[in-house]
């Protein structure tokens, strides 16, 4: 909503300046985006009478003028095909300026001496959209009489700013200069004036008076129409030309015009229909049939739905209601009968309509939001007045309706405690009338409570709390206390277990080099079905592209387009994390399951010192590494276990772990697969990623502290040789079962394969730790656990090396 | 008694101690005169031969040249020593300039690291941190926040459904609406809320068709409107620096009501206009109100007797503000060179209270 500070001031008489008017607006919940200044960067620009118009001898464009600019005339050149003698025109002196950085100059065109230029609108800083047809080509014209020298600013009435409120939802109240007014007055005080009506009404005209009927009261509650003969289609008084640009219209006709003034007066939309071509006596609101054809005025033919409305001539369509009018009904030069419409319809149904057909005008987005019962009638009879004075017609009969407006004020009961407590104020009693009554809202004191009463032009107003806003806002939120609640009970501040463990998690991997990413949950069919065993997704119903389809089943194909991009980017070395969710498909009705998963990619090397000329290569056992210090520092080490497993076809067949926990498999470690990698111009990948959820149901509880050892660990070495597919978990689990006491660790500590082994064979060597915390372990001791321990080993088809 | 042999011994020692260089030759010098079979021992063995009143004469002469020989060979093999090392500190020093072995640092993202901040402000301040599913019912979504389906905010074009009853969240206030339903009507309730959300728009440089958000409920007994302004007034402070203040402008959301909307004064100018703030010293980073009493109902509250403050955010936008990002785009792409700056810690200018 553009709000002209001259036309505004018709409506209330405000002396604030732009700046503090505007600021005060914002503040008081109207934010006001931009404040257009017409004045902005225009010097010495004066009204000029247009003595004489000679042809320039040299140039056939052009003409020479003698221009009376006040105290004397003076010759100016001027190239717009519309000069003439005995205009009053727009001028700018020698010395001044206009918006754009454009300096004028004295100066000699083909000879002929210029001092000043005539404007058009656009140079005046116009957007040409609004410049009406008339001056398109050309220089504006005054109609009217002006005094020569006078301030051409004022005489064009843009000695003006304007402010462009950006209005929330529930403001349409603030739709129209009587809205807008009706603000200014509760920030500023003052009182709102209501435009001029004087109509001359003649009971009967040389026309049938048309009958009126709403079919469907929920369609249109209520709808008016007024009847103006003999009109004359013109240009409207330049007064209403300005402000209509000034609000972002361009002016069309005095009919149009007269239309769309009343729309930004009262926020109530008018339709003109051209009396004569409605085609019948009567006028019908209702829903349109399924499959009913129209074409509106813009000569589209619309294909309309029940849920669209319609004003019929008793059988087709004259108008879309509320959203646009029929193309054989509507006001032409032609016309001399007019009808106004004036009427409430349903806003729901406005709002669909204008949304399907993509059509949004100041009227659809009035209507759609609900007019004010209270203007409708106001606006109609304004509209009759201008015509009758602008446009020379004559308002014959009264206004023809059906239907009912609700003019009731509506109630809301409240105290001024209730009003404190919510806000932690300590208004008094007159306070809060004080800041309603500038509203205009009616305040009954009785007693405990105060009755308020809202007239229908605030009709956004319908809870208490809604008063308690308007107070709020007018009163001012910087009067507003700054404090903390006042609990009913003390509840601690935390992080759930989970929450704590996720962040450790991140912090654990930023450690050791890990950079986290975030990727989008929405991706492309194919994508859902990498790196997972599911084969469905969630996909949307209306997705806006192919890559963004569905719901990701894995994080790990967007972390692998991260590692591409990178690379592409001269990164050699990328290693990343995400943590987020991936969604388990159910069934196309149900919410999926929302698994938070832990993902990492690791390519190039890790810990490279370029002088050195080494680093670590982010390799399989980097990765195992970096999810086993997850692991630990999660005290789960002893709860997982991994196993060598073919699981999806995106990665290395023999260089994927898949996980467990406890008997749960809860995600891989695993390098991408060659094809893979060099379909997606990746270098040796490795990825992982876990069900974060599982890991982090686990409850580990406090850490349970041990007395440190008093007595000496024994070391014992074992050499064996196993086939090559004999793992090193097998030899554990083998070590670890026939302990029967006293072994405290064992790992292995060398592999080979190659010279002095047997092909398909490879030799481990194994240490064991031995350790009694109640005494000094003996060799003897130690023996007889480690025996059977190597006995086993033997039955279980290793060799052992002395 | 002839003890020229002494004196000779003596010369011959002082002789070849000095050309010694190293520890070996020091070594064989010793064993020459102190050795089993060395002189030393050799003017011993000469003893027996000598008279009863010699004899001490002797060997005090001759324990003297070992004591002298002894002496000697210590200081010399201690001057060696320091020399060795000295030898040894000269070849082993390094260009302490060169760069050390790397050890990689990772970033956390610049989105994470915001979030935390804000959560770690309210978790003081007593709040818990809630989370929810990111696709919703539009009943969660919409309905229990005060958006019927009629609303005219709730356009299927605006938001990715997945069906005519699940969508992916347009915010993350149905984590409010579902804890509040947990509660059996019954307070207080003081969470924040983080988390992605989705909204139905074509990525450019400030619109992401996924991005982050934070809102904060409280709920309780004689919660007042001038008890989120203390709140979100020390977490302006928190987060962006005592020297910060918020104004409060009326606004319009469906689910609250008085509804505001929150300006700090500009980072970057603070308060004198710059280009960020586009020249009002103001920057609008949250939007935030008492909860509405519709939506209090709905979710089991007795409006009459609680009432609650409700707040919410973007990270993405804080920092974008903050830190002078251009492209909303860039917390999604991943690209190192952009995470990687947001590895350093930061000020917040709080100065150590302690004493």
């Amino acid at each position: 909503m553009l709000v002209s500070k001259e036309w505004l001031k018709t409506f209330i008489d405000v002396d604030a300046d732009t700046k503090t008017l505007a600021e005060k607006i914002t503040r008081g919940g109207i934010e006001v985006d931009d404040i257009i200044d017409y004045t902005d960067s225009i010097k010495s620009l004066v009204v000029g009478y247009v003595e004489s118009v000679q042809k320039h001898p040299e140039a056939d464009k052009l003409s020479v003028c003698q221009v009376n600019v006040g105290e004397h005339t003076q010759q100016i050149i001027c190239g717009a095909p519309n000069v003439r003698q005995d205009s009053y025109v727009v001028v700018v002196l020698p010395g001044g300026r206009l918006p754009g950085g454009v300096k004028i100059k004295k100066a000699k065109l083909r000879g002929e001496e210029s001092h000043g230029m005539i404007c058009s609108l656009d140079e005046l800083g116009i957007h040409s959209d609004y410049v009406p047809q008339e001056f398109s080509d050309g220089i504006f014209i005054f109609q009217n009489e002006q005094i020569p020298g006078d301030d051409a600013l004022e005489a064009l009435l843009l000695d003006d700013q304007v402010l462009e409120f950006d209005l929330t939802p529930n403001r349409k109240d603030a739709l129209s200069m009587i809205g807008a007014a009706y603000e200014v007055r509760a920030l500023f005080g003052g009182e709102v004036n209501e435009p001029e009506v004087k109509i001359d009404r003649k009971a009967d005209g040389s026309i049938t008076p048309v009958t009126v009927s709403n079919e469907d009261l929920e369609a249109s509650p209520f709808y008016a129409a007024q009847s103006v003969e003999n009109v004359t289609i013109g240009p409207s008084p330049y007064w209403m030309q300005i402000r209509l640009i000034k609000s972002g219209i361009r002016p069309i006709n005095n009919v149009v015009d007269i239309s769309n003034y009343v729309l930004l007066e009262y926020g109530q939309p008018l339709h003109m229909f051209d009396r004569d071509k409605i085609g019948s006596d009567t006028i019908t609101t209702r829903y349109a049939r399924d499959g009913e054809v129209m074409t509106t005025l813009d000569e589209k033919e619309r294909k309309l739905q029940p849920t669209d409305i319609v004003v019929t001539n008793g059988t087709e369509p004259i108008a879309l209601a509320g959203v646009m009018g029929g193309n054989f009904s509507e006001v032409s030069d032609a016309t001399t009968n007019v009808i106004i419409e004036s009427a409430v319809f349903n806003k729901v149904s406005v709002r669909k309509t204008s949304n399907r057909l993509n059509v949004r005008s100041e009227a659809s987005s009035r209507f759609e939001k609900g007019v004010s019962h209270v203007f409708v009638l106001k606006a109609l009879n304004r509209a009759a007045y201008l015509l009758q004075e602008y446009a020379g017609g004559t308002v014959v009969g009264d206004v023809i309706s059906d239907g009912a407006l609700d003019l009731e004020d509506s109630e809301i009961v409240i105290s001024t405690e209730f009003i404190n407590n919510r806000l932690g104020m300590d208004l008094s009693d007159e306070d809060v009338k004080e800041s309603l009554n500038r509203l205009g809202l009616g305040v009954t004191d009785e007693g405990e409570t105060l009755k308020i009463a809202i007239p229908s032009r605030r009709d956004d107003l319908t809870i208490k709390e809604d008063i308690i806003e308007e107070v709020a806002r007018i009163y001012g939120y910087d009067n507003l206390k700054s404090t903390l609640p006042e609990y009913s009970k003390i509840t601690p501040g935390r992080l759930t277990d989970s929450q704590k463990k996720t962040r450790v998690i991140r912090r654990q991997l930023n450690a050791i080099g890990f950079n986290e990413t975030i990727n989008y949950a929405l991706t492309s069919d194919k994508e859902s079905r990498q790196f997972t065993h599911r084969t469905q997704a969630l996909g949307l119903l209306m997705p806006m592209s192919e890559e963004r389809k569905v719901l990701r089943n894995s994080l790990v194909p967007h972390l692998l387009k991260n590692v591409t991009y990178n690379l592409n980017r001269q990164q050699k070395n990328v290693v990343l994390y995400e943590i987020g969710r991936v969604f388990e498909f159910i069934d196309a009705q149900s919410q999926p399951n929302e698994i938070d998963m832990l993902a990492g990619v690791m390519t190039g090397v890790v810990g490279q010192t370029e002088w050195l000329g080494n680093g670590t290569p982010a390799d399989f056992y980097y990765a195992k590494g970096v999810v086993e210090s997850v692991f630990d520092k999660l005290g789960l080490t002893e709860h997982v276990t991994y196993k060598q497993e073919e699981l999806y076809d995106e990665l290395h067949p023999g260089r994927t772990a898949a996980i467990y926990l406890d008997e749960n498999f809860i995600g891989y470690i695993g390098e991408v697969h060659p094809k893979y990698a060099q379909d997606h111009d990746l270098n040796r990948t490795v990825v992982f990623e876990i069900t974060l959820r599982d890991v982090l149901n686990i409850q580990t509880r406090t850490i349970a502290y041990e007395i440190l050892p008093k007595y000496p660990s024994i070391t014992r070495d074992i050499a064996l040789v196993v086939d090559v597919e004999v793992t090193a978990h097998t030899l554990d689990e083998i070590i670890r079962k026939s302990a029967k006491k006293y072994l405290v660790d064992v790992f292995v500590f060398d592999v080979y394969e190659g010279e002095h082994v047997e092909a398909g064979k490879k030799s481990v060597a194994i240490r064991l730790k031995y350790l009694n915390r109640e005494e000094t372990l003996t060799d003897e001791q130690v023996e007889a656990v480690h025996t059977p321990i190597l006995a086993a080993l033997e039955e279980n088809g290793a060799l052992l090396r002395s | 008694m002839d003890t020229s042999k002494v004196t000779e011994i003596k010369t011959s020692f002082t002789e070849q101690i000095t050309d010694v260089a190293d520890e070996k030759q020091l070594n064989d010098v010793r064993v020459t005169f102190l050795g089993k079979k060395g002189h030393v021992n050799g003017l011993m063995k000469e003893m027996k031969n000598l008279s009863p009143e010699d004899k001490p004469v002797w060997g005090n002469e001759v324990n003297a040249l070992r004591n002298y020989i002894l002496e000697t060979i210590e200081s010399i093999g201690t001057k060696l020593n320091e020399e060795k090392l000295n030898r040894q500190l000269a070849e082993e020093t390094l260009d302490v300039t060169l760069p050390g072995r790397t050890v990689s640092v990772g970033s956390p993202h610049p989105l994470s690291r915001i979030v935390e901040e804000i959560e770690d402000f309210f978790i003081g301040l007593g709040y818990e941190v809630a989370e929810g599913y990111e696709v919703e019912t539009d009943y969660y979504n919409f309905e229990l926040l005060n958006l019927p389906k009629s609303h005219p905010a709730r356009d299927m074009q605006d938001s990715f459904y997945i069906n005519d009853e699940l969508l992916l969240r347009t915010h993350t206030s149905p984590v409010q609406a579902r804890v509040m339903k947990s509660k059996d009507g019954k307070g207080p309730v003081k969470i924040i809320c983080p988390g992605k959300v989705y909204r139905r728009d074509s990525d450019d440089a400030t619109h992401s068709h996924q991005f982050t958000q934070i809102e904060g409920l409280v709920v309780d007994k004689n919660v007042r409107m001038s008890d989120l302004k203390g709140t979100l007034e020390s977490f302006a402070k928190e987060v962006f620096g005592d020297a910060h203040d918020i104004r409060l402008r009326p606004s319009y959301f469906p689910f609250t009501e008085p509804s505001v909307e929150v300006d700090i004064s500009c980072f970057k100018c603070n308060g004198d206009g710059c280009n960020i703030c586009k020249g009002s010293g103001w920057i609008e980073i949250l939007g935030a109100g008492m909860v509405h009493p519709n939506v209090l109902e709905m979710c089991g509250f007795d409006s009459n007797e609680y009432s609650g403050f409700a707040f919410g955010m973007g990270p993405d936008r804080i920092a974008m503000l903050k830190y002078g990002i251009e492209d909303i785009r860039h917390f999604y792409t991943n690209d190192l060179r952009f995470i990687s700056q947001f590895k350093q810690t930061e000020d917040g200018g709080h100065v150590d209270a302690s004493l």
